[in-house]
């Protein structure tokens, strides 16, 4: 058994630690977490100076003397390698932005779901440990091959699987990695009004600057979502955020779409990016217009935003919208030849899928076939959003 | 990496040939530095011999245009292959570098 994840909670409410202590005993009993507590900003930081094997800080936002959000920015400074999930209120999403643009790792809202709460550790000191392994072995200098391995997990780690699924949409998603090539990944998260955003991004390289570029890249993207609620300003404020650091000229590639259950409307924009695919009911399908943008992380604000557009649709009950990258359109087959769009398209004549997973599974099955014994030359990233038929 | 030259007066096109990806992004990146000169007064890349380009091949461009903007020297790309064509457009990046239909257009309009 290896040692406990420290676990430091920041929050001015004194009855969030018995709490804490209560819902997690089993955790902490098991040796699995271990937790400290402090009432606020100055608090934690005194202790983190003290002590530098905490993994996670857990923090509120607002606080006496020094509030989470100035905490995070100091978090930096202490150069701990450790990672940061913030609680916050329902619906305050423009403090959740700042904090995600603040290097958060992710967030929980309040009244704080302990089961919610579990997974987002879980995944969290999953991620820290894949990342501490990849730093550590970056120094020991491993060859290249390990250290693409290494990056493959990074990318693994930062892959949510609990998918949503309601009586109105459901969502499922799969990245399958190939070796050497690409950064794929997927992600998505609800914001309060319970529209649903949904990620697909392509990462120009592989490796460990990749990584941490991804890292950057999935943080930046997850916290302009929730912050400016449309899809467009999104990338924009992505963009700012990844090309103000990037002298390395990385960038990502990026479809990102929102979906309102309560009318089926759709909202999407791209960057760099192969814009969605529709499918009817009646299995027919097309691809949407593109929206005229840059990939993300080289080009300045101005140059960024001036053709950028995003684009609104309804998703009629039974149709199914498809996020994917590069990697399903470009797939070889031993021959050369592309797996293409156009056979894409044609997927799911007169077999309109019923699920999100359906749809999903078939686009990995049909390249997968497609590709017979040709090695994957890239990663491959399918997400499926399924408006449910009317009951 | 294969890759053809010719200085006239000031304009250095140079010619690479090939596939460029991962696997060869970095020796790519070495021989358009060795062939950029710091008093080129302008440089194009003529791309017809290039059958396919990844992104670590693109971002290898980016780092050529970036270099040269620097130094405030026009560059362009010329000669785009469709699949390479529609690389540079879903990409967004004929928007950050300058692409012309042919070493000719290119050479009568970079400025």
């Amino acid at each position: 058994m290896s040692e406990p994840w420290r676990i430091l909670v920041v929050d001015d409410e004194p009855d969030l630690e018995p709490l804490v202590l209560q819902r997690m005993r089993r955790e902490i009993r098991g040796g699995k977490y271990q937790f400290e507590f402090a009432g606020n900003g100055l608090e934690a930081l005194e202790k983190l100076r003290a002590d530098d094997t905490i993994d996670l800080v857990l923090s509120d936002i607002n606080m006496p003397q020094m509030d989470g959000l100035t905490l995070l920015s100091q978090l930096s400074s202490l150069d701990q390698d450790l990672r940061a999930v913030i609680i916050s209120a329902y619906g305050d999403m423009g403090n959740i932005r700042t904090a995600m643009n603040r290097g958060a790792f992710d967030f929980v809202t309040k009244p704080v779901d302990f089961d919610d709460l579990q997974i987002t550790i879980d995944r969290t000191v999953e991620h820290l440990r894949q990342w501490r392994e990849a730093t550590a072995s970056r120094d020991k200098l491993v060859t290249l091959q390990n250290e693409l391995d290494i990056a493959t997990n990074v990318q693994q780690s930062i892959l949510p699987s609990d998918f949503p699924a309601t009586a109105k949409y459901e969502i499922n998603a799969n990245m399958v990695p190939a070796r050497n090539v690409g950064g794929d990944f997927y992600d998505y998260v609800g914001v309060p009004d319970d529209r649903m955003f949904a990620t697909v991004a392509d990462v120009s390289d592989k490796g460990i600057p990749a990584a941490l570029f991804m890292m950057s890249s999935r943080t930046a993207l997850k916290g302009a979502a929730i912050g400016t609620g449309s899809p467009r300003e999104a990338l924009i404020e992505a963009n700012r955020v990844l090309q103000a650091d990037n002298p390395t000229l990385m960038f990502v590639t990026v479809i990102m779409s929102v979906y309102n259950p309560h009318n089926g409307e759709v909202t999407y924009s791209s960057a760099g990016h192969d814009p969605p695919v529709v499918i009817r009911g009646d299995g027919s399908a097309e691809q949407l217009p593109a929206m005229g943008g840059i990939a993300l992380g080289v080009a300045p604000e101005e140059m960024f935003g001036a053709n950028l557009k995003e684009h609104t649709f309804t998703l009629a009950p039974g149709e199914t919208l498809l996020l994917y990258t590069d990697g399903v359109s470009e797939a070889m087959n031993v021959e050369h030849e592309e797996f293409g769009t156009a056979r894409l398209l044609h997927l799911f004549e007169g077999n309109a899928p019923k699920s999100a997973d359906e749809a999903m599974t078939a686009v990995f099955d049909a390249v997968h076939e497609f590709a017979g014994e040709a090695p994957a030359s890239d990663d491959i990233t399918c997400l499926a959003l399924h408006r449910n038929a009317a009951p | 990496m294969e890759l053809a030259q010719e200085r006239d007066s000031g304009t250095n096109v140079i010619s690479p040939a090939g596939r460029v990806d991962g696997s060869n992004s970095a020796d790519f990146h070495e021989a358009l530095a060795a062939a950029i000169a710091d008093d080129d007064s302008r440089v194009i890349l003529d791309m017809g011999g290039i059958d396919y380009i990844s992104s670590a091949g693109l971002r290898v461009l980016l780092l050529v245009a970036q270099r040269l903007g620097g130094s405030s020297t026009p560059f362009a790309v010329c000669s785009l292959a469709a699949s390479v064509d529609e690389v540079f457009r879903i990409s967004g990046f004929n928007q950050i570098i300058t692409v012309y239909g042919t070493l000719d257009e290119a050479k009568a309009q970079l400025a």
